[in-house]
């Protein structure tokens, strides 16, 4: 493609998401509340119609580049590119955005505030899409702290609830270590290679893992992945964006870019931390009560699997865990939303036989759950296969300890079963709690979306080998390496332990909500408790006391050292008053006693002048000497 | 025309006029001082287009003979009316400029003698253009020095229920300050000559014009073996001669040799520090930061905003072209120290303004934060870092004075600066609001505002030097994290929520009005402008460019 074209496809998908936050946002509440909607959709399908133009029209990787910033020797240039991960994403950033865009129109209908609602959404996507076309480090960062913008105005978008600005306080302050340690990454990226580029070689183990920070925070891995489910507090379609195409997508996106800069060591870390989120997202969500919030951790958990995926060197597998997951997690946060509206409680004990209220919205969120906990036949299995095979391979490589991350995997590809068995359960069998209420299923705006998304979450759009993903169109795509098969047992072990785990979750009973294992997943371990005693009490109790020390001590001092300067003036002060004045003053009266002396002696006159006299001459001796 | 001469009398005579004009004009004073800072806007302006930014040296210079005076053989005392620009020096004159104009349209609602507080206003407007502008350190001190006159009398007549301790404060604290400064140019002057004229008082050139490379070569070679006869040596402030190590007198007070300590210490190494807390007071640098605080509660909100805006610079200004300038092996010796005290200012005021219940004081703490960063930056003594300083610097003076007026506008209404005292602030007064937020954010470091900039290259210089080690960079870097903290949770503790306003929580349906036109005309354009700063960085790096890498090659060996 000629330059030209390529700056205006670039200008045009960039742009068009920011034109659209800004005139949406100017616009406000001045145009009727569905033009809002209809201009964001219609952004959002240009630029879905520009991306399959782009992802359709293979080619080579395209870089863009101008000028930015420029010292002495050292050049920061804007810089994009559009290559083949790029072009999966902006498929995918685009078409689940336009989904969620097309769905919210019904579902925030009536809304005071619905176009700030799509100005924000808009930002969201053109934050995203910067992220995915950013051509270094230091633009990826700055679009980056534009997606956690975002993600705050979209979660405390119902401001007037107090969780809701919590919420999204914590989530931008949560990123925002995350982000720090990042900044950190870029930096030492550039002491140790003189740019900012994204490396080919890899770097120090110490800032490849200040550049993984990042993914840390943006995609809720442990220990930072306290915000994703306070982060339910914003509105439905908000959380099916934010879990499926932005935000957490971004942690991925930014591990395929850095994958090459990272050292072996560093890769390890990957893994481990990875593994660990998958198993504590995974545990966490087997007894949450919230329908949002199962959801919000299994999101952690699935990101557990694609870091950990990277993390044993299986890019590709991450990638394409990426591209099921959004399709799926999508639909399953906009069925949820069809539920939430239908029966106005989050609370899954108060739903219930819902099955036949919702066929529709019944149908796709078992499809799509389904495809989740990785029923053979659905996408969720394919990609679970490759990152699975992936680890065990790469364990086998390693021996010992590295035999722990497929393990930890496939023991949270089995909680995936339970948990939603058991919201299959809660939400649809059984009776409804309310007989009074009959839910009805939402409108076509609504229903249209999850509709589409369920089908996308069948496994033959990615590959006609129903079994297996390896000879998926996908990874050609991609130019990216698919990794050896796993072993023969692998597809066979996971689909028993999802039978099992959906028996498992089908069927038991449910524990008390008091038992400690209960609450420990209902708390996902104890984490904010945890976080609150052991940083956000201490950094309080300290900025307290450094106020005081500041107020007391430091001003203190200065008030001190100014009062005593005051003080001893004062003394000076008295000592002249008493010494020196005192010597004049003694003088004086001494002459007007002598004067009255003799005036009362001699009661003339000239006598007192005389005394005059004398005092002024006493006075000039004194002065002199 | 003489543009920065312009700059700064054009300011004192409007002051005179001000002063001068019949109380029967009283509606005139704030006309005439729009008049004047708005055509300070344009000379400024002016001046930059005028400037070379290819070139590193001062340019526009201007100089007249001011003071001369034969000390026998003491040799010969000349102080010299000296201005000009360079690089460093631009941004912030531009800056000054700006926030000077706002500051005075931030002045509309003041109470009681406006003849006095107009003056006074443009009396510091000039004060502070020369002490940006000038070149003699004479001529600098001077100004240095008459800056405090208004600006005491600014808080202490206009300001808050404390406002008389607040301005005595202020005024002892910079006092002090100078009073370093002072003893060290007096020093700087003893030990340092002025070779073109003490060539033409050698009788080498005829006149100063004649003066070439080998005459000066040749007088600093007489110099520096003592062969100039004393009588004949013209001591200078002129900074340009101070910032050369050959015309510094062998065996002086300050000498470079450094055959001078006192109580073990070299004295140009004492020298240094005492400048450095001199300017350390302005920045201010904690420890000695307490002032500040104090001054801005009770400032009245234009004195606020041109002290966050402009009158800290000066500190930074100072470190860069006197303490750092003057004494680069100081500033190299001691770098570590100086990286860590940033460092240590960075996160000490964050968790500060942390733990504050008073808007202004929070963000008062939030400028010691950010000045940290300043400190950091020239400590570093790298490109990245002395760059960045004075983009952090400019920055903060766009960002600052947003932030101020914003306080302003909720003192206003209600005469309250508590925090805890607004809740849900978002529904009554939507524009405040969103204003608010984004003052917020681009002081949090978000890219596509100035604040991230300014961080971004003072924190790569700090972790780039050669001086520093790593561990204060990430220390620093925390800064970051607390700015989100407290920026964020003030926003969600006055803005988010039920409404609800202390001043009105008995008549629950009085309104809080939101942003009149004035205010809007004010805040708008200062976040377009730290939006189009962030946007487009190189707008103040192609200026500060060339003068910093001729600054560092101070540090080179």
């Amino acid at each position: 493609m000629p330059d030209s074209t390529q700056t205006l496809l670039l200008t045009c998908l960039l742009g068009l998401p920011f034109v659209g936050a800004i005139g949406l946002g100017v616009l406000k509440n001045r145009v009727p509340e569905s033009v809002s909607g209809f201009l964001a959709v219609l952004l959002t399908a240009i630029g879905l119609f520009v991306s399959v133009v782009i992802a359709a029209s293979v080619g080579e990787p395209l870089h863009w580049q101008t000028d930015w910033i420029s010292f002495s020797g050292h050049t920061f240039p804007l810089s994009f590119q559009l290559d083949a991960l790029s072009r999966l994403m902006l498929v995918v950033v685009h078409g689940v955005a336009l989904l969620v865009q097309l769905y919210s129109i019904e579902y925030m209908r009536g809304d005071a505030r619905i176009g700030p609602y799509f100005a924000y959404l808009q930002l969201f996507v053109g934050a995203m899409l910067g992220i995915v076309l950013a051509g270094n480090l230091l633009i990826l960062y700055g679009f980056w702290e534009l997606v956690g913008l975002a993600s705050y105005l979209l979660i405390g978008f119902w401001y007037h609830r107090p969780s809701a600005s919590r919420a999204a306080t914590k989530a931008f302050l949560m990123n925002r270590i995350g982000d720090a340690a990042f900044l950190l990454g870029i930096l030492l990226t550039y002491i140790q290679t003189g740019s900012v580029d994204f490396g080919t070689q890899p770097l120090t183990t110490a800032a490849g893992l200040c550049l993984f920070m990042g993914c840390v925070a943006k995609s809720a891995q442990f220990p930072l992945l306290t915000w994703l489910p306070d982060a339910m507090e914003g509105p439905t379609p908000v959380s099916a964006l934010l879990h499926a195409a932005t935000m957490v997508a971004a942690g991925i996106v930014l591990l395929a870019r850095i994958h090459p800069m990272l050292s072996s060591d560093a890769l390890t870390v990957v893994a481990a931390i990875g593994t660990a989120t998958a198993l504590w997202g995974g545990f966490s969500a087997l007894f949450q009560l919230d329908i949002k919030r199962v959801l919000a951790f299994s999101t952690v958990s699935q990101l557990g699997l694609m870091v950990a995926a990277m993390g044993t060197g299986n890019v590709s597998g991450a990638l394409f865990h990426l591209l099921t997951h959004a399709c799926f997690k999508a639909g399953l946060f906009l069925a949820a939303g069809s539920i939430i509206h239908a029966v106005h409680t989050q609370d899954m004990r108060a739903m219930g036989g819902l099955r036949k209220a919702l066929p529709y919205t019944f149908a796709a969120y078992v499809i799509c759950a389904a495809a989740l906990a990785g029923v053979p036949l659905l996408s969720g299995f394919l990609s679970k296969e490759v990152v699975l095979g992936g680890a065990v391979v790469w364990a086998a490589q390693r021996g010992g300890l590295a035999m722990l991350v497929p393990v930890g995997l496939l023991i949270s590809s089995g909680l995936t079963a339970v948990y939603m068995a058991r919201q299959l359960r809660l939400v649809f069998w059984g009776e409804p709690t309310d007989a009074e209420m009959i839910p009805h299923e939402p409108g076509w705006l609504m229903r249209g979306p999850v509709l589409l998304l369920a089908i996308l979450s069948v496994g033959v759009w990615f590959s006609i080998n129903p079994l297996s993903a390896h000879h998926s169109p996908f990874f050609a795509q991609m130019h990216l390496p698919v990794l050896p098969e796993g072993p023969v047992w692998l597809a066979p072990l996971s689909i028993a332990l999802v039978l099992v785990g959906g028996w498992l979750g089908f069927r038991l009973r449910e524990p008390a909500t008091d038992s400690k294992l209960a609450l420990a997943s209902f708390h996902y371990g104890y984490l904010d408790q945890l976080y609150q005693r052991l940083f956000v009490n201490p950094t309080r109790a300290l900025a307290n006391f450094l106020h005081r020390a500041d107020q007391r001590a430091v001003d203190g001092l200065v008030n001190g050292f100014g009062i005593g300067t005051v003080l001893l003036a004062h003394i000076a002060a008295f000592i002249d008053r008493i010494g020196v004045d005192g010597v004049v003053n003694g003088a004086g009266k001494l002459a007007v006693g002598v004067g009255q002396l003799t005036r009362s002696v001699q009661g003339g006159r000239v006598q007192t002048y005389i005394a005059t006299a004398v005092a002024v001459v006493l006075f000039l001796l004194w002065w002199i000497l | 025309m003489p543009l920065l001469s312009l700059l700064i009398f054009l300011p004192l005579a409007g002051a005179l006029l001000v002063a001068l004009l019949p109380r029967e004009r009283a509606s005139l004073y704030r006309w005439i001082a729009v008049a004047v800072t708005s055509a300070e806007v344009i000379l400024s302006g002016l001046a930059y287009a005028q400037f070379d930014r290819g070139q590193a040296g001062y340019q526009l210079l201007e100089q007249a003979d001011w003071i001369t005076l034969p000390m026998g053989s003491l040799g010969v005392a000349s102080i010299d009316y000296l201005v000009g620009i360079d690089g460093i020096s631009l941004p912030l004159v531009l800056l000054s400029a700006v926030v000077m104009l706002v500051g005075v349209v931030s002045s509309w609602g003041i109470h009681g003698r406006p003849q006095a507080y107009f003056a006074l206003y443009l009396l510091l407007t000039g004060t502070i253009m020369g002490c940006f502008v000038a070149l003699d350190f004479f001529l600098f001190f001077l100004f240095f020095e008459f800056m405090l006159l208004p600006m005491y009398f600014l808080i202490g007549l206009w300001g808050g229920p404390r406002r008389e301790y607040a301005s005595i404060k202020f005024f002892l604290y910079t006092l002090a300050g100078s009073v370093l400064i002072l003893l060290v140019m007096i020093g700087l002057y003893l030990s340092v000559i002025d070779p073109v004229s003490t060539a033409v008082a050698a009788g080498l050139i005829d006149s100063p014009s004649d003066m070439t490379a080998e005459v000066l070569r040749a007088v600093q070679f007489q110099l520096l073996h003592g062969q100039l006869n004393p009588a004949q040596i013209v001591h200078t402030f002129d900074w340009r001669y101070m910032a050369d190590g050959a015309n510094y007198l062998p065996n002086s007070f300050l000498s470079i040799f450094g055959e001078v300590s006192i109580g073990g210490m070299p004295s140009r190494m004492l020298a240094f520090w005492a400048l450095f807390i001199g300017f350390a007071v302005k920045l201010p640098i904690v420890p000695l930061h307490t002032w500040l605080p104090d001054a801005h509660v009770e400032a009245p909100t234009p004195v606020s905003v041109v002290l966050a805006g402009v009158l800290l610079k000066i500190g930074g200004y100072g470190f860069i072209r006197v303490v750092w300038g003057l004494f680069p092996d100081g500033g190299a010796q001691y770098a570590t120290v100086l990286g860590g005290l940033g460092a240590f200012t960075i996160v000490y005021g964050g968790l500060n303004a942390l733990a504050q219940n008073d808007l202004k004081k929070m963000i008062a703490y939030s400028s010691v934060s950010h000045m940290g960063f300043v400190l950091l930056g020239v400590a570093s003594l790298t490109a990245e870092g002395v760059n960045g300083a004075v983009y952090q610097m400019v920055s903060h003076g766009v960002l600052s004075s947003m932030l101020f007026l914003l306080t302003g506008v909720l003192y206003d209404r209600t005469h309250d600066r508590r925090i805890d005292s607004y809740r849900g602030l978002l529904t009554p007064m939507p524009q405040y609001a969103t204003l608010t937020a984004v003052a917020f954010f681009a002081s949090l470091g978000l890219p596509g505002f100035s604040g991230f900039v300014g961080e971004l290259f003072t924190l790569m210089g700090g972790y780039q030097s050669t001086y520093l080690p790593g561990w204060i960079t990430a220390v620093s870097v925390l800064g970051i994290v607390l700015a989100a903290a407290y920026f964020l949770w003030t926003l969600q503790r006055m803005f988010f929520g039920e409404t609800w306003v202390r001043t009105y929580a008995d008549d629950a349906t009085q309104a809080i009005a939101d942003l009149t036109l004035r205010e809007q005309w004010l805040l708008i354009p200062l976040g377009m402008l730290a939006l189009t700063l962030g946007l487009f960085p190189n707008l103040v790096f192609g200026l500060t460019n060339s003068t910093v890498a001729q600054w560092m090659l101070k540090f080179v060996e």
